[in-house]
This record gives C-alpha cells, sequence and structure tokens, in this order.
C-alpha cells in the first residue's frame, strides 16, 4: 500500500470534515484494504468510521427499521429480530463472504463496496472504469459480468445485500456534506448504469449514516447460485418481496444480482397486477431473456437467473 | 506398523510453534521480494535500480538478468530488492524503472498451434516435436471391432497453491550461506544454491523441518533463493524472500492443460481393441523442455491401466506466453485418467454394458480388478447405477468410478540413529516432511525394532547436514526412508546387543541394555536396500453426486476409495493422504482453473478469490478402504489417490444428466451448456472460460 | 429485548480518557494515536501505537500501512498466524478480536489499540493444550500443519460460543478456512470429538 495519514472521527460531521479529495472512509476493511493492496487505490487519508457512536444501531422499534451503517454483516445474520421478520436479509447476510469477514463488514461498507471484476482489480491494468480506454471484458473472460448495462463497464453489482433491500423498498440514509440525502436502492446505484467510472452514486465524501426498511412486505426471500457452496460470490442472486393477504398479493418486486451494474429489476404486468400464478410466475421467469444481452460467457446466467426467479417466488406463495 | 499413529509434530503445529521457512527471523533480517513482468512478451532494454536504491529503507537491489534480454511470460523475474520493511521494499519495487519493447504474445493453446501465431521462442515453433507411438495394428482394430465410440475432452491448467508460497531465507556470510527453505528437497536447494553462487557445497546448509505444502513445485532454490542469495551478499545481512499469493499463479509451475481427441473401439462382449488418441496441451513458455521436478511437458500416459492391443497415440506440447509447467501430483494421470475414463463410460453406455464389468474385463491389474469389487460392494454401486439421466425433479443423482496407477517405490537413502546411556534414542534423516508425516513414520520403525514407543523417539529431519535422502516427490519417501532407518536402527540393535552384553536389549529390557552403555552412545548409519520397498499401486475411486439440473451446480456426495500402499506403516497419516488427495481432485474436477487473458496476456485469477480451492463446504462424506499389504513393503501413497477422483465425479455427472462431459472444471456454466440451455450461442468448442 | 443493539462490545475498551479533547502535538516524530481527536490524523510517520495481545501490553512503532499479521509475525515473533493469501480469502492469518474471529492481514495495526487480540500463542503451548488443540492431534486433523493454527482459532471461537456445536454450525465456522492438504475430514472429526465430549 502506499503510505497514508490515518484519522478516528467520533461524529459523522468529524468524518465529513476530515475528508478530503484524496480521502477514503475505513469501516471493515475488506474492500478498502484489497484495493489500496493492489494500488487499485492510494488515499492519502483514511478516516476510520467505526467509533462513530450510534452508528452501529438497529433500531426495530417502529414499522420502518433503522440500521446503522457500521452494523456488521455478522449481526445482521443472527439478529433475532431480523431473524422472526426479515429472515431473507438475515439469508442475504449470511452467505457474504465468510465468518471472519462477516465480524468486521459493515452494511454501510457492503452497498458501497467497489467492483470485484478481475480486470479492473488487476493491479497491471487500467481498465475502463478505471479511466482507462477499454473494457477488457466485453471482448475477454466475461463469464462473471453483467447481462443488462446501460454503458461500456459490465462490471455487476455484487452486494448481497443491495438486492435484498431494493426488493424491500429500502432507503439509504447518506451524509452529503451537510445535507441528509435519501436515496433508494435505484438511486443508490443509478449513476452506475449509466458512468462506466461509477460504481454507485455516492460522489467522494459522502457517508452512508443508516438504512430504513420498511417491514410492510411479510413475505421475501433471497437466493443465489455460486460456483463454490460457501465463500463465494454470487454467480446470480434473486430476492423476491410483497405483501399478501390471503392470495392476494401486493407490491412484489423482483430484483437480480450480479447481471448488471445495478440490483436489475425484473418488471412485469403480473407483478403488477399481484398474479403469482403457476403461469404467472413461469411468464415473468421467461421474460428475463428477452432483455438480456449475453455476452460470450455469461449466458448461462439467463437461464440461472429465470431459475431463481421461479424458485423465489414459488418460496413466498408456499 | 499399520496402526494409528499420533503426528510426532502435532503438538508443535497446533500450538503455532513449528517454524517455517517464512518464519525463519535471523538477526537482522531483511524483506525481499522480487519485480515481475507485467507483460507476456518484451525485450527489456534496461533496469534503472536507482530510484529504489534510493529510498529509505533499501538494503540492495539486483537485476535478475543483465539487460538486454527477453522476457516469456507475465510473472518472469525482473529485478528484486531487499528492505527494512515490507512497505518500503513495495514502494522500492514500484519505484523500479523498466525501458521495454513489447512484443507479440499468445496465451491460448489452439491459437500457440496455428501457423500465424507469434512465436514464444523467435526460432522455434510453440509445437514441439510430436511423440508418437504404435502398438499392434490400430486401422484394422478399428475396422473389425463391434463399437466405436470418440470424444474430445479437455482439462485445464491447475495451480499448485501450497498454502505457504515458495522461498527461503538466506544467509550470505564468508563463511558459508545458510538457507531456511520452504522445499521438498533439501539436497536439490543446497545443489542450486551452490550452482548460483559458487560457494562449496560443505559451506552450504539448507534446513527445512517443517514446510507448508509442495505437491511436486518445490525443488531447488528457485529464481527467488538465487536472488535472495545475491540480496544477502550485497546487504551482508539475511534476506527472507517469501513470494506473495499473486506470484505463485504465474511463476513457480502447474499442472499441463489436455486437449484430447479420443477413439476407443470393442468387441461385442467388451473386450477393447482399439485406441487411438491425439493430445496436446501447453507446460508454459519451456515447452517439453525438463521443467523443475522433472515434470516435463503436457504429455501423459494413453492408454491409461488398460488392456488394448492396438493402439495408436501422438501428443504434442504446445508453448504459450505462460509460466512454465512443473509437477504436479501424479504428473499427467490426472488428465490421462479424465480422459480415458470418459470415452470408457461412452462405450459402456455404446454396448449396454455395466462401467464397472467393462472395467475388470479390461484391466490387467489384480490388484486393481479387485479393488473394483470391493469398492463396488462398500459403494453399493449395482443398486446405485441406473441408465443416464433417471432422476425426476430438478435434482440428478448419478455415480460414476475410475481408477489408478503409480510407481511409488524408493530410492537410495540414508539415515543416523544413536542410542545414549539413558535409554534415549535419536534418528537422524535428511528428508523433508510435506504435511506427509515423515518425522512420525521415521519414530514409529525406530519403536518398532526396538521395541518402544514412538514417543520415545526423537526424530530430526529437513538439515543437510544429516544423512542424505533425496527428495520427497514421485510418493517415494516413505519407501525410501523407511528402509534406510530400519537399517540403521538393526545396526544400532547389533552394536547395544553386543555393548551390553544383553542378548535381546528390546522393549523391556532396554534401559538396562542402555545402563550398561556408560558413557559412550551407539552410533549407527543405515542405508536404504532392496527388498523393503517396491514399486507399483493401484487405486480404484467411486463417485455419488448431485447435479442441480436447473442451475447447473454439482454436489459430490460421496467418494468411496479403496488403495493399496503396501506395507501400510501409519494407517492414520495414509488415510489423511487419501483425504487430500481426493479433496484436490474434486478442486480439479469441480473448481480450478488458471485463467489467462488472451488480450493483454495476463492470469485474471492470481488469489484465492476465483482461482477456486474446496472448501469445508465442498467436502463430502469420503469412505475409505486401504488395503495393508505388508508382503509387498512400502510403497508410497501421496499421488495415487488424486488421480481417479476427477475421472470418477465427471462419470457421476454424465451419468446424472445423460450428456458427456467432456471439460474440467465442471462448473454451473459447463453443465448448463452441455443440457442446451444456454440462449442463442451454440456451445462449440470455444476457447475461454464459457 | 434490547431494541437497540449497540456494537459496544467490540470496542471495549476506548475510555474517554484517552480521546479527550486535548489537541495532539503535531511534531516531525512519531506521534501517540492516543491522543488525537477526530480531526488530527496521525502518520504517514511510524506511530506508537499499545498493542493488547494474548493478555499482555506490547508497545509498537509502525506506519499506518502496516497491517496486525505484519505486526504480529515479524514486530512480536508471535508467527503461528501465517502470511498465506493477504487478502482475506484463505483465513490462515485468523486472530481472535475482542473473541471474535478476523483476519488480521486486513487490518491495520494502528486501527487494532484498544482491542483484545489473542493469537495462536494466547491459546495453549505444547505442554497445556486446549481440548481443540489435543483433539486435532488425536484426529490427524493436520499435515503440514501452516492452515492448522487459523482453522483452531475460528473453531476456538466457536466452541466459545457454543458447546456443543452441529456438525452444520462446525462446517459453517470452518468455511472461511482453506486447507490445500484436505485435512477437513478430520478437522470435522476432531471439532465432533470436542463437541461430544462438551465442556471441560
Amino acid at each position: 500500500m502506499q503510505n497514508f495519514e490515518y484519522a478516528t472521527a467520533r461524529s459523522v460531521d468529524g468524518a465529513i470534515q476530515s475528508s478530503t479529495s484524496e480521502s477514503r472512509f475505513l469501516a471493515g476493511g475488506i474492500d478498502l484494504l484489497g484495493e489500496m493492496k493492489e494500488y487499485i487505490t492510494s488515499p492519502k487519508r483514511i478516516i476510520d468510521i467505526k467509533l462513530i457512536p450510534d452508528l452501529d444501531r438497529i433500531d426495530t422499534s417502529t414499522s420502518i427499521w433503522k440500521l446503522g451503517a457500521n452494523v456488521t454483516i455478522a449481526e445482521i445474520a443472527k439478529n433475532e429480530r431480523i431473524l422472526a421478520t426479515l429472515p431473507s436479509l438475515a439469508e442475504a447476510a449470511s452467505e457474504v463472504g465468510s465468518p471472519q469477514i462477516r465480524n468486521v463488514a459493515t452494511l454501510g461498507g457492503n452497498l458501497a463496496q467497489h467492483s470485484r471484476c478481475w480486470y479492473y482489480r488487476h493491479r497491471d491494468l487500467r481498465c475502463l472504469k478505471r479511466g482507462g480506454s477499454t473494457c477488457y471484458a466485453r471482448d475477454g473472460e466475461n463469464k462473471y459480468h453483467s447481462l443488462f448495462s446501460g454503458n461500456p463497464c459490465i462490471s455487476p453489482v455484487v452486494s448481497n445485500l443491495a438486492v435484498i433491500l431494493a426488493a424491500l423498498n429500502a432507503r439509504v440514509n447518506v451524509r452529503r456534506g451537510d445535507k441528509e440525502i435519501g436515496l433508494t436502492i435505484g438511486e443508490l446505484y443509478s449513476d452506475a448504469w449509466n458512468n462506466p467510472l461509477a460504481h454507485n452514486s455516492l460522489l467522494p465524501g459522502d457517508l452512508i449514516a443508516h438504512v430504513e426498511i420498511p417491514t410492510q412486505k411479510n413475505r421475501s426471500t433471497y437466493l443465489q447460485v455460486s460456483e463454490k457452496d460457501a465463500f463465494d460470490w454470487a454467480l446470480v442472486s434473486c430476492a423476491v418481496a410483497g405483501r399478501n393477504s390471503g392470495d392476494q398479493w401486493a407490491d412484489v418486486s423482483i430484483f437480480l444480482g450480479a447481471v448488471a451494474p445495478i440490483p436489475f429489476r425484473v418488471e412485469s404486468p403480473l407483478l403488477e397486477r399481484g398474479d403469482l400464478s403457476r403461469e404467472a410466475i413461469e411468464s415473468i421467469a421467461e421474460s428475463v431473456v428477452s432483455k438480456a444481452t449475453p455476452m460470450a460467457h455469461n449466458g448461462y446466467k439467463v437461464p440461472i437467473a429465470q431459475v431463481l426467479i421461479r424458485r423465489a417466488l414459488a418460496r413466498i406463495v408456499s | 506398523m499399520g496402526k494409528d499413529h499420533l503426528r510426532y509434530d502435532g503438538p508443535a503445529k497446533v500450538s503455532g510453534g513449528a517454524k517455517y521457512a517464512s518464519d525463519a527471523q535471523p538477526g537482522g533480517w531483511l524483506y525481499g521480494m522480487i519485480l515481475r513482468s507485467p507483460w507476456p512478451a518484451a525485450r527489456i532494454r534496461a533496469i534503472d535500480l536507482r530510484p529504489a536504491l534510493s529510498l529509505p529503507g533499501i538494503r540492495a537491489a539486483v537485476t535478475a538478468n543483465d539487460p538486454p534480454f527477453t522476457v516469456r511470460y507475465c510473472g518472469e523475474e525482473l529485478a528484486a530488492v531487499a528492505a527494512l520493511s515490507k512497505q518500503s521494499g513495495l514502494d522500492a519495487l514500484r519505484a523500479i524503472k523498466v525501458d521495454a519493447d513489447l512484443l507479440p504474445f499468445v496465451v491460448k493453446e489452439e491459437a500457440a498451434l496455428r501457423d500465424t501465431s507469434p512465436r514464444v521462442f523467435e526460432n522455434l515453433p510453440n509445437a514441439g516435436e510430436p511423440r508418437e507411438m504404435q502398438t499392434g495394428d490400430v486401422n484394422s482394430a478399428f475396422g473389425t471391432s463391434y463399437k466405436t465410440v470418440e470424444g474430445f475432452f479437455q482439462t485445464q491448467v491447475q495451480l499448485h497453491q501450497c498454502l505457504e508460497t515458495h522461498g527461503n531465507t538466506i544467509q550470505v556470510t564468508p563463511e558459508g550461506i545458510t538457507c531456511w527453505a520452504s522445499t521438498q528437497g533439501i539436497s536439490s536447494v543446497r545443489d542450486s544454491l551452490v550452482d548460483s553462487t559458487g560457494v562449496p557445497v560443505d559451506k552450504v546448509h539448507v534446513m527445512s523441518e517443517f514446510m507448508g505444502g509442495g505437491f511436486g513445485s518445490k525443488y531447488g532454490a528457485g529464481i527467488e533463493g538465487g536472488l535472495a542469495a545475491r540480496l544477502s551478499k550485497e546487504a551482508h545481512l539475511p534476506v527472507r524472500l517469501m513470494l506473495t499469493r499473486f506470484d505463485e499463479a504465474l511463476a513457480v509451475g502447474n499442472r499441463p492443460s489436455s486437449f484430447q481427441k479420443v477413439r476407443l473401439s470393442a468387441n461385442k462382449d467388451g473386450t477393447l481393441v482399439g485406441y487411438e488418441l491425439e493430445a496436446f496441451g501447453t507446460a508454459g513458455y519451456a515447452s517439453g523442455g525438463t521443467t523443475a521436478g522433472g515434470g516435463g511437458g503436457a504429455g501423459f500416459p494413453a492408454p491409461y491401466i488398460y488392456r488394448i492391443p492396438s493402439t495408436r497415440v501422438r501428443q504434442t506440447t504446445v508453448a504459450i506466453n505462460a509460466g512454465s509447467a512443473r509437477a504436479m501430483r501424479a504428473p499427467g494421470h490426472p488428465q490421462a485418467s479424465f480422459g480415458m475414463e470418459s470415452i470408457l463410460d461412452e462405450m459402456a453406455l455404446a454396448l449396454g454394458m455395466d462401467p464397472v464389468e467393462l472395467r475388470i474385463k479390461n484391466d490387467p491389474s489384480e490388484i486393481r480388478r479387485q479393488q473394483y469389487k470391493i469398492a463396488a460392494e462398500r459403494f453399493g454401486w449395482n443398486a446405485r447405477y441406473r441408465f443416464a439421466a433417471s432422476s425426476e425433479g430438478p435434482v440428478k443423482i448419478g455415480v460414476g468410478c475410475a481408477g489408478a496407477t503409480w510407481g511409488g517405490g524408493g530410492h537410495g537413502s540414508e539415515a543416523e540413529v544413536r542410542i545414549n546411556p539413558d535409554g534415549s534414542v535419536e534418528v537422524r534423516c535428511g528428508t523433508q516432511d510435506l504435511g506427509t508425516g515423515t518425522k512420525t513414520l521415521i519414530a514409529i520403525v525406530a519403536a518398532e525394532v526396538f521395541g518402544l514407543e514412538p514417543a520415545a523417539i526423537s526424530v530430526s529431519i529437513g538439515d543437510t547436514t544429516f544423512p542424505p535422502s533425496g527428495g520427497s516427490g514421485g510418493s517415494t519417501t516413505a519407501a525410501s526412508v523407511a528402509p534406510a532407518v530400519f537399517d540403521a536402527c538393526q545396526s544400532a540393535l547389533a552394536d547395544l546387543t553386543s555393548a551390553s552384553g544383553i542378548s535381546d536389549p528390546t522393549g523391556l529390557n532396554w534401559r538396562a541394555a542402555t545402563a550398561r552403555l556408560r558413557i559412550n552412545p551407539v552410533v549407527a548409519r543405515g542405508r536404504w536396500k532392496e527388498g523393503l520397498s517396491s514399486r507399483g499401486v493401484g487405486g480404484v475411486q467411486m463417485a455419488e453426486v448431485e447435479v442441480d439440473a436447473e442451475t447447473g451446480f454439482v454436489r459430490v456426495k460421496r467418494i468411496v476409495c479403496v488403495q493399496d500402499c503396501g506395507l501400510v506403516v501409519n494407517r492414520l497419516a495414509s488415510i489423511s493422504q487419501i483425504n487430500g488427495g481426493i479433496i484436490m481432485g474434486i478442486g480439479f474436477a469441480l473448481y480450478e482453473e488458471r485463467i489467462l487473458d488472451d488480450q493483454t496476456g495476463i492470469v485474471l485469477n492470481p488469489n484465492f478469490e476465483t482461482y477456486k480451492l474446496p472448501g469445508a463446504a465442498d467436502v463430502p462424506e469420503i469412505d475409505v478402504i486401504l488395503q495393508d499389504m505388508p508382503e509387498r513393503g512400502v510403497i508410497g501413497i501421496g499421488e495415487p489417490v488424486t488421480i481417479p477422483t476427477a475421472a470418477a465425479i465427471a462419470n457421476a455427472v454424465s451419468n446424472a444428466i445423460g450428456k458427456r462431459v467432456t471439460r474440467l472444471p465442471i462448473t454451473p456454466p459447463r453443465v448448463l451448456g452441455l443440457l442446451g440451455k444456454l440462449p442463442g450461442i451454440q456451445s462449440t468448442y470455444k476457447s475461454g472460460t464459457g | 429485548m434490547d431494541e437497540q443493539i449497540s456494537r459496544r462490545n467490540f470496542f471495549r475498551n476506548v475510555g474517554s480518557a484517552a480521546i479527550a479533547g486535548a489537541l495532539a502535538k503535531v511534531t516531525a516524530a512519531a506521534q501517540s494515536v492516543d491522543s488525537l481527536d477526530g480531526q488530527k490524523p496521525v502518520g504517514p510517520e511510524p506511530v506508537k501505537l499499545i498493542l493488547q495481545v494474548n493478555g499482555s501490553k506490547h508497545q509498537v512503532e509502525v506506519e499506518p500501512r502496516v497491517t496486525l499479521l505484519d505486526v504480529l509475525r515479524n514486530r512480536l515473533q508471535l508467527t503461528g498466524a501465517k502470511e498465506v493469501c493477504d487478502r482475506a480469502t484463505c483465513g490462515a492469518c485468523t486472530v481472535l478480536v475482542n473473541g471474535q474471529p478476523v483476519y488480521s492481514c486486513m487490518k491495520l495495526a494502528v486501527e487494532m489499540q484498544a482491542q483484545e487480540i489473542t493469537t495462536i500463542e494466547g491459546l495453549g503451548g505444547p505442554t497445556n493444550l486446549t481440548p481443540i488443540q489435543r483433539a486435532f492431534i488425536e484426529c490427524d486433523a493436520l499435515m503440514c500443519g501452516f492452515c492448522t493454527p487459523g482453522f483452531v482459532m475460528s473453531l476456538s471461537a466457536l466452541f466459545t460460543a457454543k458447546q456443543k456445536p452441529t456438525l452444520e454450525e462446525i462446517k459453517k465456522a470452518c468455511s472461511g478456512n482453506l486447507c490445500r492438504c484436505g485435512t477437513y475430514p478430520h478437522i470435522f472429526k476432531a471439532a465432533q470429538r470436542v463437541a461430544e465430549a462438551g465442556p471441560s
């Protein structure tokens, strides 16, 4: 790593005031230190935000839960309230990395993490996302890359939590300077759809403060397929959430992870109508094919996405 | 012998007390590290070390070669520095200025075979001279047989991925060289240091008491050892130069790939009559040349283990701009097994014959024929084998089998035993323990001869000042060391008998006998002799898998393994070896693949994130029947056990989905491709990971 | 049930005295992290740190970019934790921080003050092994031994949290540790043996 100054923030204001155009915030450190060890990023100042009070709280006292950005993935995976009411969120968290990673990785860091594309992450290349001129993945080894993208970079979003939080209609509270901004998950990632240089919509100096999760959707699930059975990135992930009373479904949303720079919303008039019959599920799953633009080596993500949609919808319906 | 013995160095390893080469910290030691070529092919015009040397904390810097010179793969060594801290060393590497002209390169085997391909060596074609072999009359055999099947099979480049990286801690002084090495062959390290430094052999002392895995890749001091020695000499301080995980994927060896076009024909009763193979693969830039550890090129035994009277085999090794291959656990055999066992199952289907029956019919090895029968019974083969794709629902169950052969055997080794008047026993042998349990084996042998408990034997290994033993490779250590130790102990026992006047000093008489030595210990040397070890083992494995036909995910449920290794010295350690070999075979079957990018020539997965090793969750039930055949002497077990695993798994997956697996690793994308579930894109043979 | 759960236990000993608003003196020499507040960074020169390892305090002076793993192995000579990948992918560097398994290669030494760090050397030595260490030997749960300290740390934390974990829980606790020699089956056996034996 290049050398740097190290500062400990004791408040969100303090963190933001310490930040410069060449600083990064340090939470769990898994993503940031990984990038720094490959010299992908070399901030002159690291601001440790782990000691900011109250950023690690889980507040389930109202129907809109508030999870602080410093809540660890391990806590989300084992928190009794979350397991009882939003088990899909705990499930998504339990698939993140390994126990050692979950013990230090945070909600904010997981959402803000940078691309895992192996061209992006290689110390000897400077790909499009890093300001170079070429997306090597397009004509290269793209088995892990996006099926959908609005720009020449095809690095997909890999945050498990982003996908389930999108389905749950969560909002992310971001401090930008002295302003507080509320973003949907879609808005949190929208810049990455259009801008090859962007991993998400955060600007340098932005700090995720907490995430608000409405709990109205009483049925949700999270599924993923990986190459290994544990401690592996998802090839494709899928989160589904909706509200039902008996056979009546409302507000059902489906998001796919690892297929686009953003958590990819699967839309269908059947979903809007709340039709989750067997035939409707088939039809919704099929509809994924038409918009996808598979690369040479990631076409397999289409059938996997279809299967996960089918299985996730079947699971919430049963 | 033949029982479960606890590992001699267990307490040191579980408590963090075991010191490896990467733990050595001789006074004033410096961090050594290497600058490697980021280019797959380049002419290096100049290397300027001055910016590095001017940085604080840098005590020495050397170039790997004098410019101008040509580099032929990403990762080839350019220069090295020795620094007071790891971070200042990394700063120094980045400060070195390299002036290079980039050259055309090629990193895919099929591309390298074309006439128009860039050449790895300007004056040589990328493809080496093919090796051809013929037996019998292949044309006639194919012409008159009842059934012929054919297929095209591919295996990937696999990396050793020892957890302890390659490297040494080296101290060069006017008195000589001291080296703590992570190695399978302390003598080979010593010899290569003698070669590269000119220091006389009796002044080079190499030690490797503990080492963190080798799997065939750790012989000689390596270029890294030579660089460390030069740095130490320049800095007048010891240098610890261990490679990084990134380096390990580039420059210290791999298992060659294979592309196998095969035809097989048989008579109606299942007798195999004809076999034809055309194969190529890459051994990296050093195409076909001798590689460290004797791995050779990309060739492999063909046909593998089965008796076929007429054969025609043509194999070529093709060079690409990538790191050179090195011997990797049973070199050639896992590739051979996958190709042979897959085409054999094709034949079984074509003939409507049970795969195990087909194998027994054509296997010349009595031991292996018996092993198939034993395995089948333990596995429940007859009940479990169904014709292809017969499970209902999305999860398909399948079974497969495969066999192995290996040499093993012993070679010259010496050992020294010392019996002290207080009854203590010390054995010294210049051998290595890769985790293979060598130390424990030595203790067991000595204990057996003296009628003592293994815990009473003090064992020292891994030092070139001890009696020489040779490298730990080819599954030969047990068969080399055990007879040598046995011989030394017999000599020592004879000396103790005459010195003590007690006709049987072993067991209960031990203390009384040794007390009579008064002040002079008994010291005896021994050497390996014929008769206590032999060569040639078999091995059979059966696999049961579950394949999710909708997602392509493969889960191995169970492996049954029947393995012989001659005389079993330590049962517990032997089972560990078998488990380990099978798990490495699972990695070969399902997850591992070194991936090169043909736009830039870089290795895309020089890490554990995307070069995937089997983890705890990926381990199936492993059921081992270890056959103890004392009459055959000690043979060796490290390698045969990893040979048939991937073949058995591939056959099981094929059985589950009703389509022939033709390429390893068997990833979800590939399974979906076989099932015809990929949208639009024709799944033809195509370079790339898809 | 506590509706507002704080991760206070991760930073148990952050005393207010240490962060009192005193201005840190910025000098050319190394600074002590103790005196800083949110506004005054330390480094890039070496920083004086106090690390609590295996119950003892150690003073070291390192640049902010030096990892905990580097300090443990090469400053404190606690070489049980191994450098295998340096990228939080293999577990060989696993130590306990306030009882939780963590990859020490992805922790900066400078962020580790006021944490209780336990390494393999802080468990049992060769003559007073813990139950899981003994079980590892008895079940031959090790071969080359390079991954062993990491596994022992992960499993030690498991047994502190749960006396009788199931096989599933054992596998999950091990899921962040790699073994290339393939000792997993015997590691599971060893852990199951400890689970069956119950509290020692």
